[in-house]
């Protein structure tokens, strides 16, 4: 403290601590938050075709065609007066940074238990527009069985999942309330057709 | 080799310390600034739910509080240490040096 340097240095040590110790405030007063939302999931056209996955091999796998609906408001805000006093509508807390959506399906096949493929995501980020509502929407990525467990399948289900990412804390992974079951027909499309 | 030698009158005499109450003044001056720009920081951020906020503002008292205690500013300095006077000087630094020259030597031996 007997120069200006030691003083900087001190003066810059407090801060950091002070800043570390307000993190984790920040960290705690968002860890019980639940993070939970309601999702809408519906469906449209569902067909499946037979086709060769050439990026895997040569042989017939199922591929599955989905058109679906989408409605979702993930707020992340769990503090009622704060939202009704100060606040616009959709944000989230301050101790979320972004979100990662993804909607996957999941489904049983005679040769595999457990199977789980995401078909579509979406991150969206602080400040973004966090109502989502998507009508007739296409899968972003292949709905790819591996085998041929798809055809007449009736009990698959489309959920929507996510991580919060966080400024400083867990990285909670978190599924939507409601899920959508789907059918899949028991006719293979021909493969003319989209 | 000491640059101070070469600095003009006018620079040489511009203060540069604080005394020993001036920089406890000081440390309880930024802890306290720091503090509570922190205190203000997060129920600030906490209302409008943006941590940047909040860390906008604990950097603001960390260079308010860099201002206020980095120089040493006249405040720091009204409680100087009574020194005792100096004694005359020729003949002792005389002594001193012969006696320290004699410890060398016996070292040496």
């Amino acid at each position: 403290m007997n120069t200006a340097l030691s003083r900087l240095n001190t003066i810059f040590a407090f801060t950091l601590s002070v800043m570390a110790g307000l993190t984790f405030l920040c960290f705690l007063s968002t860890f019980f938050n639940e993070h939970k939302a309601d999702v809408a999931i519906n469906t449209g056209k569902v067909i499946v075709k037979n086709v060769p996955d050439y990026s895997a091999g040569r042989e017939k796998n199922d591929l599955g065609f989905v058109v679906f609906d989408l409605q979702t408001d993930i707020l992340f805000l769990d503090c009622p007066w704060l939202l009704t006093t100060f606040l616009p509508q959709g944000i989230f807390n301050w101790n979320v940074k972004q979100l990662f959506l993804y909607l996957f399906a999941e489904y049983e096949t005679e040769d595999h238990k457990l199977n789980q493929v995401v078909i579509w995501d979406k991150i969206i980020k602080r400040g973004e527009n966090s109502v989502l509502d998507y009508k007739k929407a296409n899968t972003k990525y292949y709905f790819w069985d591996f085998g041929n467990g798809l055809r007449s399948n009736k009990n698959v289900t489309l959920s929507l999942s996510w991580n919060v990412i966080p400024n400083a804390g867990t990285l909670p992974k978190i599924q939507g309330v409601g899920q959508h079951k789907i059918e899949f027909p028991s006719e293979y499309s021909p493969n003319r057709f989209q | 080799m000491d640059i101070k030698a070469y600095l003009p009158e006018a620079i040489k005499k511009i203060p540069t310390h604080m005394d020993f109450v001036g920089q406890k003044k000081a440390e309880k001056m930024f802890q306290m600034i720091i503090i509570s720009f922190a205190v203000v920081g997060f129920i600030w951020g906490y209302i409008c739910q943006q941590f940047s906020q909040t860390m906008y503002i604990l950097i603001t008292g960390f260079v308010i509080s860099c201002l206020l205690t980095l120089p040493p500013w006249s405040m720091f300095r009204k409680n100087p240490l009574s020194w005792q006077k100096a004694r005359p000087e020729a003949e002792e630094i005389g002594s001193t040096t012969t006696s320290a020259s004699a410890q060398k030597s016996k070292k040496k031996k």
